[in-house]
């Protein structure tokens, strides 16, 4: 929250929970965002999320929107948005925080040697728990009137993206961040392509699933590969495809989970079966 | 938009089960509130659009218009599950 702040933006969290449900979480949690109570789904339906794979029989899981996580400008204006097929997984903060600074980019200078690109490559965060997302960032610095490709690409080309090691266990990659692209047709053969100009920050969500976690007599660890690939390319030619290797080993660190029961990571209680109890009698038959 | 419900699984043995991205929970994948969409999934408005209007009661049970509440400030606004569960 701290960083939330620092970053000039208010956070809200909106559930279907009641209004009391929400409140001893606060205490439980001494949590400093605003909670906001939706207990009939009417933002979650204004904003066209609800969960219609639920049907409106199932209590008490009706009326739960698919989560997901919009970030603004001053203006109001989405930036960002974050949703996942999986619920199971969810942003982490730093990818929050990341959507919120927005990216301060310089152009390089022009080089006439196609060989102009570098990247650096980053695992934003301290640690990767089940679940949670962290980022892996690639900050490629350009040279003036290059350009790098989104892919689909035709043969031949390579779009710039970041890859996970295919032989790695336990860790999933989620929906890319990328810039805005251009169309630029190719001279050579009429190809309608999308290119990123200027500075590109490829961003790579990713989680691990459980089965990634390593333990040694220091902690539990996560250990991450692959690389970064791209060709650059000016108005007539193109460089050689390139690509750079990046690891990463970090902590694997907890999730923090419901109190409904006992268990690793589980937080301190907020009387949790009892609210439950009531969302699963509020729009049922006692109704 | 008929959405449909993820029910790839397997079950590995008495309350775990394990969904197509190797996440282990206790029910079967698109059992109650383990119940993803698979594919395409309505995710509201798009990046560019204002955030449309949200009011709600807060924690305190006071009602917050989060575009007058934020004061010109940016938002981050998470749709979440449930604090309950």
């Amino acid at each position: 929250m701290p960083e939330f702040n620092a970053a000039g933006a208010k956070l809200y969290v909106l559930s279907y929970d009641e209004v009391d449900a929400l409140a001893d979480f606060k205490e439980a949690h001494g949590a400093t965002f605003t909670m906001l109570s939706d207990p009939n789904s009417e933002v979650i339906g204004s904003f066209g999320i609800l969960n219609t794979t639920i049907s409106e029989d199932d209590h008490p899981w009706y009326g739960i929107p698919y989560p997901g996580v919009y970030v603004t400008d001053a203006d109001g204006m989405i930036v960002e948005k974050f949703f996942e097929n999986n619920f199971t997984v969810r942003p982490g903060p730093e990818q929050l925080l990341a959507a919120v600074k927005g990216e301060d980019v310089q152009l390089a200078e022009k080089r006439s040697d196609y060989q102009g690109v570098s990247v650096e490559i980053e695992f934003e965060g301290d640690s990767l728990p089940v679940g949670i997302t962290r980022q892996i960032v690639a900050r490629f610095s350009v040279p003036e009137g290059m350009h790098l490709y989104e892919g689909p690409v035709p043969e031949g080309l390579i779009d710039a993206s970041i890859q996970l090691d295919g032989q790695l266990e336990g860790i999933v990659a989620y929906t890319p961040i990328t810039p805005e692209t251009i169309p630029m047709t190719l001279t050579a053969d009429g190809h309608t392509l999308q290119v990123y100009e200027g500075n590109v920050v490829l961003r790579l969500p990713i989680a691990q699933n459980g089965r990634a976690i390593e333990k040694d007599e220091e902690g539990r660890w996560v250990s991450i590969a692959g690389k970064v690939q791209w060709q650059a390319c000016d108005d007539e030619k193109c460089g050689t495809p390139e690509e750079q290797s990046f690891s990463f080993r970090v902590p694997a660190a907890f999730t923090v989970m419901a109190d409904m029961g006992p268990g690793e990571g589980r937080v301190p209680s907020m009387n949790g079966a009892e609210h439950f109890k009531k969302m699963t009698d509020r729009h049922g038959t006692a109704s | 938009m008929q959405i449909e419900r993820d029910t790839r699984g397997v079950e590995l043995g008495p309350n775990q089960y394990e969904d197509a991205e190797g996440y282990i929970a206790p029910l079967p994948a698109g059992f109650g509130p383990r119940s993803n969409p698979l594919g395409e999934f309505p995710t509201g408005p798009g990046i560019g659009q204002r955030l449309p209007d949200v009011v709600a009661l807060n924690s305190d049970g006071k009602s917050v218009d989060v575009h007058s509440d934020r004061d010109g400030k940016p938002v981050v606004l998470v749709f979440t599950r449930s604090a309950v569960w």
